[in-house]
């Protein structure tokens, strides 16, 4: 008999709802004793101390949040990601790699720099994009909250 | 940002390095490039080398930190204060300021003499700071002098340098900052 290698699922997209309510999809699609849980956006808590910055601070570029957000995607991995696969448990990431990317792309960053931005994200075992906006609420995800807050 | 998480020893190497390539963007965006674009001189205490050495020695790939920084803002004129690892960690224990913060406890985290800590990752910053200095043409000041003595050698050294053009291969970083509409009257 194999072990089977835990599920690692990337979900995203531009809706924030719509990836939550992809991601909780996909979790509950693992069995009950190997579910590890959703890995949300902001978990390290920057993008809130950075949305409650003051004016004078000035308002942050694509480039500058996308590194913001690498560094969150690199906390996320160290205490979240990697600790629930290595307990052999499957975890959703939502959002993951793809959202930046396609955010930083639609601000007219270099596909170079953003591969090298997240040379150090493993590759998912699967990944999902929510498509479908959830209209039930507003999201609040990351490129809402880029829209809402970038040059 | 930085201070409160490095505070609590909560940054691995990769966070920490994107953290200041954050901070490092967000500055150049506004205030570095707005400054040089209305024509004044901007004074950087420190800059992008710094990060370079520090992460280095941290165990990150030159490379990687390298590219996180592009389009690259290149100064007219990079000081190096050199000093050994010995005068570096005297200078923090007497430093009070230095001393009441976690910074050589936080610097090699397999080492539990923070003294021995700090002059094992410093030796190591000392020597990213020479390969860099020998790659980017740095101008090294022996720190080991005397203050008025530096700053003597600084005045000179500055006064020579002072006239001088925008820089060509600072284009990209330029371009990339007019386009988010810096420059803007």
């Amino acid at each position: 008999m194999t072990a089977r290698k835990p599920a690692f699922t990337a979900v995203d997209g531009i809706d924030g709802a719509a990836i939550v309510a992809a991601a909780r999809t996909a979790l509950a699609s693992i069995d009950r004793e190997a579910r590890g849980g959703i890995s949300h956006w902001d978990a390290s808590g920057l993008f809130g101390e950075a949305a409650v910055a003051g004016d004078e601070a000035g308002r942050p570029s694509a480039r500058t949040l996308l590194l913001l957000y690498a560094a969150d995607l690199a906390f996320r991995l160290r205490w979240e990601i990697r600790p629930a696969l290595a307990e052999g448990r499957g975890v959703v990431a939502a959002p993951y790699v793809d959202t930046a990317v396609a955010f930083g792309r639609a601000a007219g960053i270099e596909r170079a720099w953003l591969a090298n931005l997240f040379q150090f994200a493993p590759r998912p075992n699967q990944r999902r994009f929510a498509d479908e906006a959830a209209r039930s609420r507003r999201g609040h995800g990351f490129v809402e909250f880029a829209l809402e807050h970038a040059t | 940002m930085i201070k409160s998480r490095k505070a609590l020893h909560a940054l691995s190497p990769e966070e920490f390095s994107l953290l200041h390539a954050a901070d490092f963007r967000h500055r150049v965006e506004q205030q570095v490039l707005p400054a040089l674009w209305d024509g004044k001189l901007v004074i950087a205490d420190r800059f992008l080398f710094t990060g370079l050495a520090r992460d280095v020695a941290r165990g990150l790939d030159l490379d990687w930190v390298l590219k996180l920084y592009q389009p690259l803002l290149w100064p007219d004129l990079v000081f190096y204060f050199a000093v050994s690892p010995a005068t570096s960690g005297r200078r923090v224990v007497g430093d009070a300021d230095a001393a009441a913060s976690t910074k050589p406890a936080r610097t090699s985290p397999h080492v539990d003499d923070p003294v021995e800590s700090y002059q094992r990752f410093i030796t190591r910053v000392i020597r990213e700071y020479e390969s860099l200095a020998l790659i980017f043409n740095f101008i090294t000041v022996d720190a080991e002098r005397s203050i008025g003595e530096q700053h003597r050698q600084i005045r000179g050294l500055f006064r020579d340098g002072a006239q001088r053009p925008w820089s060509d291969w600072n284009a990209d970083a330029v371009a990339d900052w007019l386009a988010i509409g810096g420059g803007a009257a």
